[in-house]
């Protein structure tokens, strides 16, 4: 990515990747209530708004936490533009609620339109890795679980009444089998 | 072996090789491009892990939960405020709603109409002989239904009779016919029968009817003493007043 001019709403995103509660209420204060009353427009409800809110947060912050991301657009666009597509695709997958749009014409700026598209193929991304690791064996996924829950590996050892040396490999071994099954998956190809 | 390569990944990732290993590993960074995506895809996989099962992560997602839900129970406080703000309104209609009754009800110490529309009952026919019309205009009248006395009284040939015209005009007035009422009390009024006074006190009631209080009161002025309305236009002239 060029590093364009960071603008400085990134605040807004670094307070997401610190779990600020006090960026978080504002995030809230300052961005919910347009959200709301869009969804609330184009035949959802308050708790829906909610709930895509609360998604589009935890997208944001996972893609901070695993890629970074550097805003360089307002963030209550980027978050809008998120949220707004977030909510379409919900009504597109329940068809059969009566989708009518009430949109004002507003022309999304590119900037916007291409940060919120990435952030979305993270998110698919994320969606895939989680699907996959649901695929794994049992003894990998506790060992994948225990190795990042716990600070350090020898404590896992110890959980797990094994040798350091066994759940260092093991722990190489399952990440390494989460990648095979992530690359096999057709989904992979088209989120690269 | 892909389970030595993954255990390589994993020791570069956590910076334990030894110097000689982390240079052959970079070197082939940098000229093998499958080693490259394979590293890439197992470092991108890592970082999933770690942020998906991190502390960091599980405490975030509480800490927002409960914000959201803080701020989407206030909204909807707000709006219950909202609604509070609503039935203000609704107080200060209703209190409008009072004022303009009572307004209205000191307008109505104003006399109005139905207080005066006693109309004595129709007595021109005796039988149900004769005209016809007539006799229906008259069973009409007595039975209030002014509409059909109405019409009944406008098929009536030849309506030269002042009491039957007064009738008439009282017909009209019910039925908020003014115009032609006027034309038939004026008519009656400037004749010499016994109903002349009767025609001007009707020509009172129905300027009253139409709330034009000052023209009501000009008829009611013209009702003599020896008239039997007089008492009732003194009133009316008093409640006009």
């Amino acid at each position: 990515m060029t590093s364009k001019n960071l603008h400085h709403d990134q605040i807004y995103i670094e307070g997401l990747c610190n779990n600020n509660s006090s960026i978080i209420e504002t995030i809230y204060k300052k961005f919910a209530p347009k959200v709301t009353h869009y969804i609330k427009m184009n035949s959802g409800s308050a708790d829906e708004a909610q709930d895509v809110i609360q998604e589009v947060l935890i997208t944001i912050y996972n893609q901070a936490k695993t890629k970074g991301l550097a805003l360089t657009c307002p963030f209550d666009a980027y978050f809008f533009l998120l949220c707004k597509r977030k909510w379409l695709n919900e009504l597109k997958k329940s068809s059969n609620k009566e989708v009518t749009i009430k949109d004002e014409n507003v022309s999304i700026d590119k900037d916007v339109e291409k940060l919120a598209i990435e952030t979305e193929v993270q998110d698919e991304k994320q969606s895939l890795f989680d699907e996959m690791f649901q695929k794994l064996g049992e003894k990998c996924q506790e060992v994948l679980k225990l190795s990042f829950i716990t600070k350090t590996m020898e404590e896992v050892a110890k959980k797990m009444n094994v040798t350091y040396a066994y759940v260092r490999k093991k722990k190489s071994i399952c990440t390494g089998q989460l990648t095979e099954l992530i690359q096999q998956s057709g989904r992979y190809q088209s989120l690269k | 072996m892909q389970e030595e390569l993954y255990i390589a990944f994993e020791n570069y990732l956590n910076n334990e090789m030894t110097l000689e290993q982390k240079n052959a590993f970079e070197n082939q960074l940098k000229n093998d491009e499958d080693f490259k995506k394979q590293f890439e895809l197992y470092k991108e996989t890592n970082s999933f892990l770690e942020v998906k099962f991190s502390k960091e992560t599980s405490d975030f997602k509480e800490n927002l939960k409960s914000i959201s839900e803080n701020h989407f129970a206030n909204s909807t406080k707000k709006k219950s405020k909202v609604i509070s703000l609503q039935s203000k309104w609704f107080a200060i209609a209703a209190m409008l709603v009072v004022f303009i009754g009572v307004w209205y009800l000191n307008q109505g110490a104003n006399p109005s109409y139905s207080d005066y529309n006693f109309h004595n009952e129709a007595h021109f026919v005796e039988r149900s002989e004769g005209n016809p019309d007539l006799k229906a205009a008259q069973d009409y009248f007595n039975a209030k239904d002014y509409q059909k006395a109405s019409e009944s009284f406008a098929k009536i040939d030849n309506l030269t009779n002042p009491e039957v015209q007064l009738f008439y005009a009282i017909s009209l007035i019910e039925t908020d016919k003014y115009s032609k009422a006027k034309i038939l009390l004026e008519n009656v009024s400037q004749g010499d029968s016994v109903y002349k006074e009767e025609a001007i006190w009707y020509l009172a009631l129905s300027s009253l009817k139409q709330r034009k209080y000052d023209e009501s009161k000009k008829y009611l002025k013209q009702i003599t003493e020896d008239s039997e309305k007089y008492s009732s236009a003194q009133k009316l002239l008093n409640d006009l007043e």
